[in-house]
């Protein structure tokens, strides 16, 4: 039995139907972060899984208990604001212990608890302030530590870094990381923010129009995205998606995309089974921007690297990398070059395709096409 | 077509937009500056003056302001104020606090009851006090109706009551003005960021927790307007009174403002009179002046 387990949970609200049968489990120090546009439904699953919403139809079970009808401050959760939600008229001490004091613990003890979250936030010089002195990294704290503070089973997070500056929200990412690691608590976090859901998440669960796209680790989201909205959400620069047709060479499919006045022939290495059947048909094919590179970068060793002759459009540097584009299909597309390559708009440049690591989508469904689940990439749609 | 070169034009008309808003505004500045601190200048000085029917421009120093303060009726006007100001003060906010919790639980009809509870405000003290008069009166409102009804023994006459008549006053006030400060405890309750309120539950604070310890506390700001505001009302309250009791029975409902009124248009004493408006005139300015200082005060911070 998995620790938290949604089992089928929809959401009406009067006519809207905001949730449509979510089925998401995870188990004991999981970090589950829920990801997805504005307005997919990942705040009301949190907040249902909290409590402040009711559940319209199916099943929530925490540690095996059914926690459907049970009141928010019984459920054995703690849940961290998007605004922080910390209490004006409170010291930070107060607003820490406020929920210990509500359980009735004793003064003495509740101080304990205080001092101890506030040591683990470095937090300790700032007991005696109120909220509205506080920075709002400082904030940030205080309202983790008002989570952390009552040690519950299940620890929620809405969206708490959306009010962070750049700088800021890198670290605090990094802590609530290292927090994870270090007391092996059980997360649900919601963000839109895909990077945060890449670098925090040990399982990710994406969502759109209150449906579940696909729940799985980071690799396998990134790596084997579902249909073509995952493949599009995850990752920055997001996937290359390029129109192109299914053709049959010497018994075995290819895909064929229209490069300027050439055609490009990219040998199919994955999904090639389901591939035979879509000979002479439209696809979109989709290729990460590191999955297409200079020849000199590529890894040459596994053998699925395919080069080809493409003319370079324009040459974006970030210092780290050297971000190409060029055509294809119709469509502008991206490729990861070591930076320093030397090239200029206008040449034409050798581009090296990655193959073994191109996902295929049928473009009426937006679906993916894909082998029968293989072991490897195993951990792709778990559905309960 | 005109001759003038384009730039003496547009100078002329830089200058125009320049005066035009003075221009505008000077004459309600000149009338406010003569009808309003002008008249207060010449009161200031009729109460040091020895000025009876008619103003007489003879200086008698504190003359006038040592009458007032020997003055009986002077000292019922202080108490009774001092009573009616507390009740009133307090009973509205109680009573608004109230209205607006219960209101603000997303119930259907809360535009209509807003409305309904808001209206008092939209009449005149003098409607107000003729209205709750005839209400009160035992021989017309509901101690006759009462007795129509068939119980006899019913009886509430506080209205004719010497010692309980200034009560009868506070309860049509506060029927007047509960409604308003309802208003602005709603909007200050709208104004509470609902996440502090989940947060408050996952804490597992019970509803009235959360009132007394997070959502009362932050309302602060809420309670000094409308302690300022029910407070310079409670000073100025005087057609209310003229209307519902006229300040009687005897002296019983005198207020510093029927006091005033009485002694300047009746009894022929305008230095007193005068006296008591200015010392009126001072502590609602000590009300008024720290409040619109903080008020104003605030954006730069």
């Amino acid at each position: 039995m998995s620790f938290l387990h949604i089992n089928n949970v929809h959401k009406r609200f009067g006519e809207t139907h905001v949730l449509k049968g979510i089925d998401i489990s995870i188990e004991q120090g999981d970090f589950l972060v829920l990801v997805g546009p504005s307005g997919c439904g990942k705040s009301t699953l949190l907040n249902m899984i909290a409590g402040l919403d009711s559940i319209s139809e199916g099943e929530l079970l925490l540690d095996g208990r059914c926690i459907n009808d049970v009141h928010p401050s019984r459920r054995d959760i703690a849940m961290v604001f998007q605004s922080y939600a910390l209490y004006p008229s409170m010291t930070v001490a107060g607003n820490i212990g406020f929920g210990l004091e509500m359980r009735k613990v004793p003064r003495k003890e509740r101080r304990e608890a205080v001092d101890r979250v506030a040591k683990l936030l470095q937090i300790e010089n700032l007991l005696d302030r109120k909220p509205g002195q506080l920075s709002g990294g400082q904030r940030q704290r205080v309202a983790m530590g008002r989570a952390l503070v009552r040690d519950p089973q299940l620890f929620l997070f809405d969206e708490p870094l959306s009010n962070l500056d750049a700088k800021l929200r890198v670290d605090m990412r990094t802590e609530i990381k290292q927090l994870h690691q270090r007391l092996g608590t059980t997360i649900v976090y919601v963000t839109h923010d895909q990077i945060e859901a890449m670098t925090l998440a040990s399982r990710i669960a994406v969502m759109r129009g209150g449906e579940l796209q696909q729940l799985g680790t980071p690799q396998a989201v990134y790596d084997d995205p579902n249909n073509l909205f995952v493949a599009g959400f995850m990752g920055s620069p997001s996937m290359n998606l390029i129109e192109a047709r299914i053709v049959e060479r010497d018994g075995v499919p290819v895909a064929q995309a229209i490069a300027g006045d050439t055609t490009l022939t990219l040998p199919i290495v994955r999904d090639r089974q389901a591939l035979r059947d879509w000979c002479d048909r439209d696809v979109i094919i989709g290729l990460r921007p590191e999955a297409i590179t200079d020849p000199a970068s590529a890894n040459h060793r596994e053998g699925n690297i395919h080069e080809a002759e493409l003319p370079v459009e324009l040459v974006e540097p970030t210092g780290a990398d050297l971000y190409v584009v060029t055509s294809l299909g119709g469509a502008h597309i991206n490729a990861r070059m070591r930076p320093g390559t030397p090239l200029r708009p206008g040449e034409r440049a050798r581009f090296a395709f990655d193959v073994s690591r191109m996902v295929v989508f049928d473009p009426e469904t937006e679906g993916r096409i894909r082998d029968e689940r293989t072991a490897d990439v195993g951990d792709v749609l778990e559905t309960a | 077509m005109s001759n003038a070169s384009p730039d003496r034009d547009g100078g002329a008309r830089e200058r125009l937009q320049r005066w035009l808003p003075k221009l505008v505004l000077s004459p309600s500045c000149v009338l406010v500056l003569f009808f309003v601190y002008g008249f207060i200048a010449w009161t200031s000085y009729i109460s040091f003056s020895d000025s009876g029917m008619m103003p007489d421009y003879t200086w008698v120093g504190l003359h006038q302001w040592s009458r007032l303060w020997t003055s009986w009726t002077w000292g019922i006007a202080l108490h009774n104020i001092w009573v009616f100001g507390l009740l009133y003060i307090v009973s509205c906010i109680v009573l608004g606090l109230v209205l607006a919790i219960l209101l603000d639980q997303r119930i259907r009809a809360e535009g209509v009851l807003r409305t309904i509870y808001l209206y008092p405000m939209a009449l005149s003290f003098i409607v107000t006090g003729t209205a709750w008069q005839w209400f009160l009166n035992p021989g017309l409102g509901l101690e006759k109706t009462m007795h129509d009804l068939g119980w006899q023994s019913f009886s509430f006459n506080w209205l004719i009551d010497s010692n309980m008549a200034i009560y009868t006053v506070v309860i049509a006030a506060v029927w007047q003005a509960t409604g308003f400060v309802m208003a602005m405890f709603l909007a200050g309750l709208r104004g509470i960021d609902g996440e502090m309120i989940k947060a408050a539950q996952i804490d597992g604070a019970p509803a009235w927790k959360i009132y007394a310890r997070i959502i009362i506390p932050q309302l602060r700001p809420v309670f000094m307007s409308a302690v300022v505001v029910l407070a310079h009302l409670a000073i100025k309250s005087f057609d209310l009174i003229v209307a519902m009791t006229g300040g009687g029975p005897g002296n019983a409902t005198a207020v510093p403002a029927t006091f005033m009124y009485s002694y300047a248009f009746s009894r022929n004493e305008m230095g007193i009179a005068a006296a008591s408006a200015v010392f009126m005139l001072a502590v609602i300015a000590a009300l008024i002046i720290p409040y619109l200082y903080s008020e104003l005060r605030e954006p730069r911070s």
